[in-house]
């Protein structure tokens, strides 16, 4: 016993001693000797470069037209364009083109050539090279095309400046097709050494450490206003606080509420959108979830903000549908409360199905995303307190998408689904019976016919209308149960400025610049 | 001669061995490296599509043995996630790791030897019970937690070196060393109390036995006996142990490397593994099996050297 309390009282004492140590060391040490950290970032803002932390590598091919992950997109969104390009603000703009025209049926889209637009190698951009980046992406012969839509193309002629498209049918969405990147022909290393003709160029790529990319000074827009960016993977949450406070780098997109409240004043924050539909999303086609009473029930006994407040520090924007408030076109507001929280009338619908005492459900969430791990967390209690159990499954992402999203033997899922280009399409074909990627397997006659009527329409107003009955009709029959569009919170070091959101996945660095 | 020949042959089938299980081990879980190279775009067709092209269609054995043959031919393959050669991509982390678990061995070497030696000499009760604590806390500390203090505490704090900036191994040695230097402290702190443990119960085991007590009484002060006939023996057990601590360097350098941001093997092992990506897994595994079963093999020669009875069984 004696020894025991010695031992312990040690403890204490050393615990103590250390701490005091390492605090008075703090206070002296940062005023006289803070020349450090400054003078590493205080060298890039000569050679006006800067760190870009992120949080996962690019490790897959570099190839715009066969990368997959949004990690990858989102970087290399800077080196890449295509005849058309997304601006903040939702709009697409002219990037290789010049300028189009679209006939009034929406079926020929003709494009004009910009002049004078170079390839990062050098190489002029010409006709043959935007001819064979579209038909690469629209080649069907061995399956699927690479971008499936552009199946609709009927007909393409060229000559050396314009393109004309001819589709089978109207499709007031083509345009936004054609942000796919334009990419030399008979260039086999696009893969390693991407080529592109976006305002950066690409340099280098060092597995689990640092992508590189420079200021392409052939650029035909306004370029670039960093000379060199380089972009360092940092996948441990800790190390990453602490190379901000280094000075290692100077700027994070994505971070947690939590993490920004650990940085000084060395850091501004900004608080945009991540563009992600995040939901509980269930498998229509199992027990019990193929009742939907149960789905709506548990619609009532989830309350969205609830989980904004404790899992994300009040970041975050509830939704009630898959699409997000950035889309503002496609954004049914009064979707997102359509069922407010109400736990009573839960119970009462579980009763109505035949769960009187609830059940036991599985949510299996991918190990690598905290935010859903979290959200999780949160939503088990809130089921708790309608009689519903349910188990928290962590897989790894690798496991993920095999057993829940291609194979779909999961029960409930929490995941963020992200919209591939700036069309409502993107975000809700995959609920249509026959998509590939229906994970969920949501099965609503009203709804193919939806879809069907809004493809086959000409007339944008009546497509967006279309659309957003697409997006009730979710709602309505609780497909998912949605929560909420995370927050994306930045922090760049004082002393930059220009970063701009948009309504995709992207992190667009030319705009980006030192103040003084 | 013979039994270095020995050593070398034992050495090749270990490694074959733990090549085969790291590679029967991935055909075990799930997920396949095509369905995460499609991510959210995997369709069946895509998938099956992909895994022909990988050449992931052919049965097991014959993926296992044509590798084997690469593997013998010096051709280490392609990664799936870089598309780049498997040795272009580590060549580089080599080093670093390398690096890393050297200056860890070596300072587990250098600071828990005299202080093993100084630790067994202790009499008085209060510093006994100082030391065991101390020893028990320093062992149970992980390394990813003393790496996060020693970052913030010279980093953040006196700014001795850069955290998440590490230096070019190449063009700036001098820095690398010293950025791991401090991963190596995180490393070595609970192997450092583990290996002080051992060598003052070993120390204080030999003391009591017959030949210290017939030394003294032949009129050798104390010290000289510990230094000339008790070190020895002490030491094999302790040199074999060391041997060991090798192998869980190498697995606490894989956690370090990602606290302390350092560009190294044990990251892109990680990395690997969750992307399924085969060909990059065999040859890290390789290396560290290696690398694990060399430091064996250098113990055993050591220990022989230490302690001749040893000899009997190989050398002639």
């Amino acid at each position: 016993m004696k020894k025991r309390l010695l031992a312990l009282l040690l403890l204490t004492g050393l615990l103590s001693a250390a701490l005091t140590g390492c605090g008075g060391g703090s206070t002296e040490q940062a005023a006289e000797d803070g020349q450090t950290a400054d003078g590493s970032t205080g060298a890039r803002a000569q050679t006006n470069e800067i760190v870009v932390g992120i949080a996962q590598d690019l490790d897959e091919s570099l190839d715009p037209h066969l990368a997959v992950a949004a990690g990858t997109k989102e970087v290399m969104f800077n080196v890449f364009e295509g005849l058309v390009k997304p601006t903040p603000e939702g709009d697409l703009i002219p990037a290789v083109a010049d300028h189009y025209e679209i006939s009034e049926d929406q079926t020929t889209y003709t494009f004009t050539l910009r002049e004078g637009v170079m390839f990062h190698n050098g190489d002029p951009v010409e006709m043959r090279d935007v001819e064979y980046s579209i038909e690469r992406c629209a080649d069907d012969s061995e399956g699927t095309p690479l971008i499936p839509a552009l199946s609709a193309i009927s007909a393409m002629e060229a000559d050396d400046t314009t393109l004309t498209i001819t589709l089978d049918q109207p499709d007031s969405e083509f345009l936004s097709y054609m942000t796919l990147a334009i990419l030399p022909e008979d260039y086999p290393d696009q893969a390693t050494a991407p080529v592109g003709t976006g305002p950066f160029k690409f340099v280098s790529r060092t597995a689990q450490d640092s992508i590189v990319l420079e200021r392409f000074d052939d650029y035909w827009g306004t370029p670039a206003q960093l000379d060199k960016v380089t972009f360092r993977i940092i996948e441990n949450a800790d190390s990453l606080v602490m190379s901000l406070q280094s000075g290692a780098i100077d700027m994070f997109t994505h971070l947690t509420s939590t993490q920004v409240a650990q940085l000084g004043d060395d850091f501004q924050v900004l608080e945009g959108t991540m563009n992600l539909v995040q939901a509980l999303y269930l498998n229509n086609a199992v027990e019990p979830f193929n009742n939907e009473k149960v789905r709506q029930a548990l619609c009532y006994a989830v309350d969205k903000q609830q989980i904004i407040d404790l899992a994300f520090d009040g970041y975050g924007s509830p939704i009630g549908s898959s699409m997000y408030p950035a889309f503002q076109k496609y954004f049914v507001e009064d979707l997102t409360d359509y069922y407010s929280y109400d736990p009573e009338r839960a119970k009462e619908l579980l009763a109505e199905a035949g769960y009187p005492d609830g059940f036991t459900m599985t949510i299996t969430v991918p190990s690598n995303y905290q935010p859903h791990i979290d959200t999780a967390t949160v939503l088990a209690e809130q089921l708790k307190a309608v009689g519903i159990t349910a188990e928290i499954q962590l897989v790894d992402w690798g496991t993920w998408v095999d057993q829940a999203y291609t194979n779909r033997q999961f029960q409930s899922t929490v995941i963020g689904v992200d919209a591939s280009n700036m069309t409502a399409r993107a975000l809700l074909e995959r609920f249509v019976s026959t998509a590939d990627n229906n994970f969920i397997n949501y099965q609503n006659a009203d709804y193919d016919a939806l879809f069907q009527q809004a493809q086959a329409t000409a007339d944008d107003a009546e497509q967006t209308e279309l659309y957003k009955q697409m997006e009730r009709n979710l709602t309505e029959h609780a497909a998912n149960v949605y929560i909420q569009d995370l927050a994306d919170l930045v922090v760049l070091r004082k002393g930059l400025e220009g970063y701009r959101f948009y309504p995709i996945y992207v992190m667009d660095l030319s705009t980006v610049h030192y103040t003084a | 001669m013979k039994y270095v020949c020995k050593r070398i042959l034992m050495l090749l089938v270990t490694m074959v061995i733990v090549s085969f299980l790291a590679f029967a081990a991935f055909d075990l879980i799930s997920g396949s490296p095509a369905e995460i190279m499609l991510g959210t775009q995997a369709t069946p067709d895509r998938v099956a599509e992909l895994e022909a092209q990988l050449g992931l269609d052919r049965p097991f054995l014959v993926r296992y043995v044509s590798w084997l043959a690469g593997f013998f031919t010096g051709d280490l393959g392609t990664s799936y996630s870089y598309s780049q050669p498997v040795w272009e991509l580590i060549a580089p982390k080599v080093g670093i790791t390398l690096w890393l678990s050297l200056i860890s061995f070596v300072l587990i070497a250098v600071v828990s030897v005299p202080v093993g030696l100084w630790a067994s000499r202790g009499r008085s009760r209060l510093g006994d019970a100082v030391g065991t604590v101390l020893d028990q806390l320093c062992m149970a500390v992980p390394p990813f937690f003393t790496g996060i203090l020693l970052s913030w505490l010279f980093s953040i704090t006196l700014h001795w070196f850069v955290h998440g900036q590490f230096p070019d191994l190449g063009t700036d040695p001098a820095g690398a060393l010293q950025y791991l230097f401090f991963a190596a402290v995180a490393i070595a702190i609970p192997r450092i109390a583990m290996t002080v443990r051992m060598l003052r119960s070993t120390i204080q085991g030999e003391m009591r036995k017959d030949y210290v007590r017939t030394a003294i009484s032949r009129g050798n002060d104390r010290s000289g006996v510990l230094w000339h006939h008790v070190l020895r023996n002490a030491l094999v057990p302790v040199v074999t142990f060391l041997a060991q601590t090798m192998a869980e360097i190498v697995a606490a350098s894989i956690v370090v490397e990602q606290v302390f941001a350092i560009p190294g093997l044990g990251r892109l092992l990680v990395a690997s593994i969750s992307n399924r990506d085969y060909p990059v897994v065999q040859a890290i595994v390789v290396i560290l099996a290696f690398w694990v079963v060399l430091a064996g093999t250098a113990a055993d020669i050591l220990n022989q050297r230490i302690d001749p009875r040893l000899r009997l069984g190989g050398a002639s």
